[in-house]
């Protein structure tokens, strides 16, 4: 079964370390996507699976054979390891027509003729470009590019198929196409990949499972609602879709309900939470801004927590608003299909919708900036 | 290990998973090591032969072959009381900051104005200012001569117009003039490089904050030029630090001497060499120039961070200077005739007269026994028949070699990557006639070097240290040009580095190859400072025998020498560049 394993990986560029200890497993057939931004060890991760670079530390095995191992000095090289890679410029040899782009791996096997030819077009006819099997790569356009890389990298059967950002350099609404086209591609070969990129909508739409990556360190794996829904810290929180943050005060639990003083008003608020903490610690609470509501100031606010704001600026982006509320010093972002709401209101979410995380860990300071009136 | 089609398709074929290629190993290690190994020796061996036995003869009582020498500081202390070196010392850093600042202030303004100026015939002007790499600077020292010389054709002129001759080219300012006409090109090159790179809304926007053409020009183009024209001139410095071609020409007959020339006088002028001093001043010269090029490397490698490239490609509004564009258009055009076109012209007719001056009408004398003398003589025919064939087999094998450095350097996890570049390039700290001495010493020092000595392969390998840096330097940016990403995607697919290179790089690094033989070919015929100690009687080329001629006093042969090397250089070029633009649609 091609399973990979990556155990204790680390990366380091002289003094810098690029990957802190990765452990992660692959299952059979899986769509595995590394995400996080740009600088965070993903690319670098991919890298050393598809032996491109080695690794300063760590083993990584691939179907029950050893790729890498620095404990015994293993190291097979990227020629041997039988993976299928797309890059993000796609790197279709410019010299070469279409069908000899598919056709280098196969010779570098030996392959028959007949065969050649067979798998070439069989290859072609997956990604729906078997007509242009005689053009060169600058005679096609970006998304012909990007279905050809694949086809090349699928043409020779490889155990693993490697993707670095493979869409990142198609324009935004062919995009979404060719991202619903390769989810498609990608459960009807059920080949194991793993996916890198640093677009969010990207690693949740076309994922089985998303490893989000900080600073070389590896921050949660799980399934792309895991991910959403409960992110492990306010970090993944912030870099997966967009949330409101509020630093407060702990100030007691019954049962698994916490009570949280926010800093920016005073008031006490009520959230759902496994984790301990103790009274009086420094908090972070969390919210989506498609899970808070906005109701008029006089109605009667029905829910367990209600704060009163103000509406700063109300935003139509075609299918909802968003809205800006000022709420102490803070700025709060809510998403909302309601319109005209305007001057004071009423902020309304329940404990389950927060997430509490210990710690004034808000996201980065220029962000806090501008979210500060 | 699944096959990635279980799931079968419809109309599609059931195909089974392909087993990875396998590569036979060496000691553990792969055949692309092991070519990176032999090429990084090859490397090694090439660039420090022709070092060794200087710095050990530097330091010999003795000459090097003779056993019987003590080891001493000898030899430095006597170039610096006795051999006059102070004054060498002198000389050349006169020359060579005269020339240096002179090379400046032409090729500055000048690259400013055609890049980004409207200039009347400004690409003419621009085309212009590359004839004179096709020209040596020898043959440059022999037409300049011819015009401006003592008995130059336009300094008797001026005599009888005014009485005096106004200049004196045989002297350190006549040299720097002569050789900054002759390098100008090199630092106008860097600054047009860098011109078209930089990035054009920085001076939108100076327009916009209501800047005019000419505030433009002082306040963002020229600001912006520092890097490429630091580079360009420690490049110029070490170049006429190394150079013996004017110095040569000029220098001796008034004695004025340089490093190049005080080399040459001690090596091979005099009668009983000094073989320890001619170390020590070897040693001393290597060490000046060497660290001239570890600057610029240096600076090179800061340069880059401040030179602001963008891909867009957005060619800028050129400035309109109004009236002052006329007297810059006049500028080129007097530095373009006065300074190449003139004095090779006159070289060209020289080589058709018997006499060559204004007080005879040349028309009366024209002759072709200047020719005829060439090719009465078995020796001079041979020494063109050697320049072709070191030009022709230096091409390919530089080229080779350089094309295997630069993989080696940029495109390979080798360990010892960075190592062969800078041995790469370095032989462009080398003075040709330090390469000179060098190789021959070897060849006297080392076993088996008797067999090479005196033969045209002595010649080649000199002269290919010294083309090296340049075939380096034309192959290496091609290179960089071509994405990281096809290397690993032909990894992945199951190419090896060598299947890399033989699949994917070498197609794709043809014209850049074939650019980079133009280059050593024209760059070896003109070559021959490294020759003057590696030729035998039968092994002269084209440089060396003009040399001899000079020396007999036979102009006119000289000038029918130098009329024959620019036209084979400029047949060369041009059948090549036909060729070039017959395949680079590929």
């Amino acid at each position: 079964m091609p399973e990979v394993h990556v155990s204790h990986l680390s990366k380091q560029f002289g003094e810098t370390a690029v990957l802190n200890d990765i452990d992660f497993t692959i299952n059979d057939g899986e769509f595995f996507t590394l995400l996080g931004p740009s600088g965070c060890g993903k690319s670098t991760t991919l890298n050393c699976v598809a032996g491109l670079e080695q690794p300063t530390t760590g083993a990584i095995t691939v179907a029950d054979t050893p790729f890498v191992d620095t404990s015994r000095r293993l190291y097979v090289p990227t020629e041997e390891r039988n993976l299928g890679m797309v890059f993000q410029s796609y790197a279709l040899w410019p010299h070469m027509t279409v069908q000899q782009n598919l056709a280098m791996p196969l010779s570098i096997r030996r392959v028959p003729k007949q065969e050649k030819g067979m798998r070439i077009h069989d290859a072609l006819e997956k990604v729906g470009l078997a007509h242009l099997k005689d053009r060169f790569p600058h005679e096609l356009s970006g998304g012909q590019q990007q279905r050809v890389a694949l086809a090349r990298a699928l043409v020779y059967s490889p155990t693993v198929l490697l993707l670095d950002e493979p869409l990142s350099n198609l324009d935004a609404k062919l995009r979404e196409q060719a991202r619903a086209w390769l989810k498609r591609l990608q459960v009807d070969l059920g080949i194991t990949t793993v996916y890198v990129t640093h677009d969010q909508d990207e690693a949740l739409s076309l994922s089985d499972r998303i490893a989000v990556m900080f600073d070389g360190h590896m921050a949660q794996i799980g399934t792309p609602t895991e991910v959403y829904e409960r992110p492990a810290t306010a970090q993944v929180a912030a870099f997966v879709g967009s949330c409101n943050f509020f630093t407060g005060r702990f100030e007691g639990a019954l049962g698994t309900v916490a009570q949280v003083r926010l800093d920016c008003t005073g008031d006490v608020v009520t959230v759902t939470t496994d984790a301990p903490f103790s009274v009086g610690q420094e908090v972070t609470l969390a919210v989506r801004p498609e899970r808070l509501r906005i109701t008029p100031a006089r109605s009667d606010a029905a829910g367990s927590n209600v704060l009163n704001t103000e509406v700063l600026t109300c935003s139509y982006v075609g299918s909802r608003y968003e809205y800006n509320l000022r709420l102490g010093r803070n700025v709060v972002q809510v998403v909302t299909q309601d319109s005209g709401l305007a001057g004071a209101v009423r902020l309304v979410f329940e404990p389950g919708d927060a997430l509490l995380y210990p710690g004034a860990a808000v996201p980065s300071e220029e962000a806090q900036e501008l979210m500060t009136v | 290990m699944t096959s990635l089609l279980t799931k079968e398709t419809a109309g599609t074929t059931p195909t089974s998973s392909l087993p990875a290629p396998k590569y036979p190993r060496v000691f553990g290690v792969g055949r692309g090591r092991i070519v990176q190994y032999g090429v990084f020796v090859v490397l090694a061996i090439f660039v420090i032969a022709p070092i060794i036995p200087i710095l050990y003869q530097s330091i010999r009582t003795k000459p090097l072959y003779d056993a019987a020498g003590l080891f001493t500081a000898g030899n430095y202390v006597h170039l610096f009381s006795d051999a006059g070196f102070g004054q060498v010392i002198l000389n050349t850093a006169i020359f060579a900051v005269g020339t240096t600042v002179l090379t400046l202030v032409i090729a500055i303004p000048m690259a400013v104005l055609v890049v980004r100026t409207k200039l009347p015939f400004g690409n003419v002007l621009g085309q212009s200012m590359q004839w004179p790499f096709f020209v040596s600077s020898l043959i440059l020292g022999f037409g300049w001569i011819t015009l401006y010389g003592p008995a130059g054709f336009i300094s008797v002129q001026v005599r009888q117009l005014i009485g005096f001759v106004p200049w004196n080219l045989y002297s350190l300012p006549g040299m720097a003039v002569t050789e900054a006409v002759g390098l100008a090109p090199i630092a106008y090159v860097f600054c047009v490089n860098a011109l078209r790179q930089a990035d054009a809304s920085l001076e939108s926007a100076a327009q916009v904050c209501g800047s005019g053409p000419l505030r433009i020009l002082f306040r963002v183009v020229i600001p912006l030029l520092r890097p490429p024209i630091v580079y360009a001139s420690i490049l110029i410095f070490s170049m006429s630090l190394e150079t013996l071609s004017v110095p040569l020409l000029y220098g001796t007959p008034v004695r004025i001497q340089v490093f190049s020339t005080f080399l040459y006088t001690n090596g091979l002028q005099s009668i009983s060499p000094d073989y320890g001093v001619l170390g020590a001043a070897s040693t001393i010269i290597l060490v000046v120039t060497i660290a001239t090029v570890a600057i610029q490397a240096k600076v090179l490698k800061n340069a880059q961070r401040f030179i602001s490239v963008r891909g867009k490609a957005v060619r800028p509004r050129l400035l309109d200077l109004g009236w002052v564009k006329w007297v810059a258009a006049v500028a080129i055009v007097i530095y373009v005739v006065f300074g190449a076109l003139l004095p090779i012209l006159g070289l060209f007719f020289r080589s058709f007269t018997l006499i060559f001056t204004p007080l005879q009408n040349p028309l009366q004398t024209l002759t072709l026994a200047n020719y005829q003398r060439i090719f009465t003589y078995p020796v001079y025919i041979q020494s063109i028949t050697n320049s072709l064939t070191v030009a022709a087999i230096g091409a390919v094998l530089v080229s080779a070699l350089a094309l295997l450095a630069v993989l080696i350097a940029r495109r390979s996890t080798f360990r010892f990557g960075r190592a062969a570049e800078y041995l790469a390039l370095m032989p462009q700290a080398i003075p040709g006639i330090i390469v000179g001495i060098g190789f021959f010493w070897a060849f006297a020092l080392f076993p088996g070097g008797s067999i090479v000595q005196g033969t045209l392969a002595a010649i080649i390998i000199a002269f290919g240290l010294r083309a090296l840096p340049t075939a380096f330097g034309s192959i290496a940016p091609a290179i960089m040009q071509i994405g990281n990403e096809l290397d690993n995607a032909a990894r992945t697919s199951g190419a090896d580095w060598f299947g890399v290179f033989s699949r994917v790089l070498r197609s794709l690094l043809r014209p850049a190859f074939v650019g980079a033989m133009i280059l050593v070919f024209v760059t070896m015929i003109k070559e021959y400072s490294a020759a003057l100690f590696l030729s035998s009687a039968h092994t002269g080329v084209i440089g060396t025998t003009m040399l001899e001629l000079w020396v007999q006093g036979n102009t006119g042969s000289v000038a029918a020498l130098a009329s024959l090397q620019i036209a084979i250089t400029a047949v060369f070029v041009a059948v090549a560049s036909l060729f070039m633009k017959g395949h680079t649609h590929a």
